[in-house]
């Protein structure tokens, strides 16, 4: 998304976000393509092809950051889509007060989650700190349609994309995404269609017109799927993103999806079984981009094009054809470079990546480990402790990441690290996984009888020299405490947890509390969520919190009941000299 | 080998199939419990929550009526061997590095984390069905052993039968339940539901001949690559059960992961059981004719 600042047009957005050289080069064609895949005839040489109504980013809108806000009350509402941030986002109590600031808040999911009753259920109803007359937010809760009720397309982190088809239609009110999102649309421009306002225009003008099937009126998920592949000027499939024109005569949805229903083919539906092709499987779905199965493929030749090693070789030069060929996966490099070609000095765009530089997105073509653009931090791997952490860094001076996002503030207060005062009241390491049998934050698995059976309650792990040092006991109970909050887990002894020796002379033993963080005050099992415990601890370029490492107590048996258990927090805070 | 069984294929002429079966590898099972969820899921069967039991991530326990896959979990800690699949010298260096404080979540250090999936052992020599007095457990022409729920009177002779504790009552019900080694699935060709779920093939679906070959390669490869208590389990046509329809590729003793060494067939003890009733019987009326006549004197 463009910035205000920055990109006030679209040659301005093009020159600062693409690179002059390797595949990015071209990212022209490809916002031009994007722009005439959304708003259609509307979309110009004469009007930067409505480049000025896309809308602006005018700061830091992830996850956390918007939770923030909404804390500081400065967010009217949230479509809130498959996610339960009450139990899968860091300090779930942030979380909750954050909902309680909204005026209106959409929950679309299988079944009513915590995030979706945090008015009515949760940890401060029972200790008493919230009272439901007191939360003005307006809660919708959408049932949605699962994924065999709907067509649509996995994505995998192969980039594989495979077409499922709906088996049955969805239950009652349940719909699919875009079912919801493709009315909703409809709606707001049968409301806005005798606007004149010109704010309206990007909302009037947008290509708005899938065909509907079935008896929901279901938008057809093939005709997306075709517009997000594109097509030429005169309506025919494109079939790679080598074909994309900056001149408005293509339309594609989405550069690296382009070529996804070549031939008027849906080619992520193709089933072909694997006895009948060989194992690189071309004909079993599609891979972004360009049907690629491997990526940067053309590293498995050496700078002269042959195999690195006949037994492993996959794509390779064929100086007599004058192309690359290989097993049967698509190259992915340009099909008759030699591997010779040396680029002359101005040359721009895939003309300027040299025959032996495999990693066609980067503008040199080669694979980095010293990455000078692209992070905020960088630009070699390094390593810092956590936020929180027992351990001093042995590797630098610098303790922590610089460059990492904290949050002082009284709801989202940080332990004392190492030689800081207090550090032997949360003495211990807790990290957070999770299990096979439960889905992220449980709304999909815990309130699925024979996923909860299997993993019914919340349980936390500890090497039996931590339970001995801190009378624990198998299968009773524990609670875990830091200055988030605490909770109460059942005791797992196990010898695959195991102390941490760390340093010398002598090594220091450092306990680790482990604890999956599936569970929550609705469904079939129900148990606090181990993500009370964490800090929001972000890092800079995609703002994700530090789920893996904090600090904490462990002591035996279950947790306070009502005004006592904020007590006990607070007890933790004040004599582990925790300053918010 | 000797797959016939006492009904099969005999009593089905040219209807009995080839005898199928199960063989679980457990070698490359990773205790995603794919297996018991598509079991319930296909059969229908009632959720059995039994709570946390703290014994590691089993949470299922038993197999019961309302649980025909059961993947049980074990932890175990074993001393560092030199016959670990390793070199002398890789060994002398774990042991070094065990010494030296050195933690790792390698088998190095002895420990190791076993996942079995259990399951109606579907045996050639079956007493469940034997002393069924309704007739409600038959031998498919498959050779798999399968309750008709509808014929079942609740007697419960089979679930004292079963040598493995496998079969089961239902409690709200009465009637007894167990794995039909999907009965309804195989009828339209169709893997049972598990075999299908699994994502290493542990569970292995086919005809028992085929997979009993197939296990005994898999085992002399375990054993040439150094699991010397790699075992199969109920692959034996003279074990106490005449070997199972479902057998195993276990790592250790069978004990370790709670199946009995040594499983009987417990009609085979009707013979002196009768007998010893019978010799009891004549001992009950000589002391009675005894105590009778004797007085008289």
């Amino acid at each position: 998304m463009p910035h205000p600042q920055s990109h006030p047009t679209l040659d301005t957005f093009v020159e600062l976000n693409g690179p002059d050289t390797g595949a990015w080069g071209n990212l022209r064609p490809y916002i031009v393509s994007l722009l005439k895949a959304w708003w259609g005839d509307a979309a110009t040489e004469e009007n930067e092809f409505c480049f000025q109504h896309l809308p602006r980013i005018n700061g830091d809108h992830s996850h956390y950051a918007t939770m923030l806000k909404m804390l500081d009350g400065g967010v009217k509402g949230m479509l809130c889509v498959g996610q339960n941030p009450t139990v899968g986002s860091a300090n779930n109590k942030l979380m909750r007060l954050a909902l309680a600031n909204l005026d209106w808040l959409v929950i679309r999911d299988f079944q009513p989650t915590e995030s979706g009753l945090f008015w009515k259920v949760s940890p401060e109803h029972e200790t008493g700190e919230v009272r439901s007359e007191d939360i003005d937010t307006e809660v919708f809760f959408l049932p949605a349609a699962a994924h065999t009720e709907k067509d649509g397309n996995f994505t995998n982190t192969q980039r594989l994309l495979q077409w499922h088809h709906k088996a049955c239609e969805p239950p009652g009110d349940c719909r699919s995404e875009l079912h919801w999102i493709y009315h909703l649309g409809k709606a707001i421009r049968e409301k806005l269609c005798r606007s004149t306002d010109p704010n309206d225009r990007p909302i009037l003008d947008l290509t708005w017109d899938y065909p509907l099937v079935g008896p929901d009126a279901e938008p057809d998920a093939e005709h997306v799927l075709q517009e997000i592949s594109g097509r030429k000027a005169d309506g025919s499939f494109l079939s790679s993103y080598d074909e994309l024109e900056q001149d408005g005569s293509t339309s594609c949805g989405s550069w690296i999806h382009c070529g996804i229903y070549k031939d008027g083919i849906n080619q992520s539906a193709r089933k072909k079984p694997h006895r009948e092709q060989n194992w690189i499987a071309r004909e079993w779905g599609w891979a972004w981009p360009k049907d690629t199965r491997i990526i940067y493929n053309r590293s498995s030749a050496d700078p002269e094009g042959r195999p690195w090693s006949e037994r492993k070789r996959y794509i390779w030069w064929d100086p007599e054809e004058g192309k690359w060929t290989g097993l049967g996966d698509a190259p992915d490099f340009p099909p008759t470079k030699e591997p010779a070609y040396e680029p002359p000095p101005d040359a721009e765009t895939m003309e300027a990546i040299a025959g032996d530089k495999p990693f066609i997105l980067h503008p040199d073509g080669r694979g980095w480990i010293y990455a000078p653009t692209g992070l905020v931090d960088g630009p070699l791997p390094a390593h810092y402790e956590p936020q929180e952490s027992p351990f001093e860094n042995r590797l630098y001076a610098q303790q922590q990441n610089p460059t990492r996002q904290v949050f002082a503030r009284p709801e989202n207060p940080y332990h004392p690290f190492d030689g800081k005062s207090g550090a032997d009241v949360f003495p211990f390491v807790l990290t957070t996984y999770r299990l096979t049998e439960h889905h992220t934050a449980g709304g999909m698995s815990r309130t699925v009888p024979y996923l909860a059976e299997l993993q019914p309650e919340f349980f936390c792990e500890v090497s039996p020299e931590l339970a001995a040092e801190r009378g624990l006991e198998h299968r009773g109970w524990a609670t875990i405490v830091t200055a988030r909050g605490a909770v109460e887990a059942r005791v797992l002894v196990t010898e695959r947890i195991k102390p941490l020796l760390i340093g010398s002379h002598p090594p220091r033993t450092m306990h680790l509390v482990g604890a999956p963080y599936h569970w929550g005050d609705v469904g079939i099992v129900t148990g606090d969520s181990a993500n009370e415990l964490l800090p929001l601890a972000l890092d800079n370029n995609v703002h994700i919190s530090e789920y893996k490492a904090c600090t904490c107590d462990i002591r035996p048996g279950r947790r306070p009941r009502g005004p006592a258990r904020p007590a006990l927090v607070e007890d933790y805070r004040r004599r582990g000299g925790v300053r918010t | 080998m000797k797959l016939e069984t006492h009904a099969w294929p005999g009593s089905y002429g040219e209807r009995a199939k080839p005898r199928i079966g199960f063989f679980t590898d457990t070698s490359v099972c990773i205790g995603c419990k794919a297996c018991e969820v598509a079991c319930k899921e296909w059969n229908q069967i009632p959720m059995s929550m039994q709570g946390f039991t703290g014994k590691s991530y089993d949470n299922t326990v038993a197999l019961g009526a309302d649980t025909w896959r059961h993947v049980a979990f074990i932890e175990q800690k074993l001393p560092a061997r030199v016959t670990d699949g390793a070199s002398l010298v890789d060994a002398v260096a774990r042991g070094q590095a065990i010494d030296g404080g050195i933690q790792t979540y390698q088998e190095g250090d002895g420990f190791r984390w076993l996942m079995a999936s259990d399951v109606c052992k579907h045996c050639t020599e079956a007493a469940c069905l034997e002393v069924c007095p309704t007739g409600a457990l038959f031998r498919t022409e498959f050779g798999t052993v399968v309750v008709q729920q509808d014929v079942c009177n609740g007697c419960g002779y089979c679930v004292s039968a079963c040598p493995f504790g496998v079969i089961d009552r239902r409690e709200d019900d009465g009637r007894v339940w167990k794995c039909t080694l999907c009965y309804d699935r195989l009828k339209d060709d169709m893997e049972p539901a598990c075999a299908d779920a699994c994502p290493t093939n542990s569970i292995q679906f086919g005809e028992l001949e085929t997979l009993r070959e197939r296990a005994e390669h898999r085992l002399a490869h375990l054993r040439r690559a150094g699991n010397g208590n790699a075992q199969l389990y109920l692959a034996d046509d003279d074990d106490g059960v005449g070997g199972g329809g479902a057998f195993f590729l276990l790592l250790d003793e069978p004990e370790v992961y709670g199946l009995p060494p040594d499983p009987v067939d417990s009609r085979r003890a009707l013979g002196s059981i009768w007998a010893a009733a019978g010799a009891a019987a004549v001992a009950l009326g000589a002391g009675l004719a005894a105590a009778v006549f004797g007085g008289r004197k």
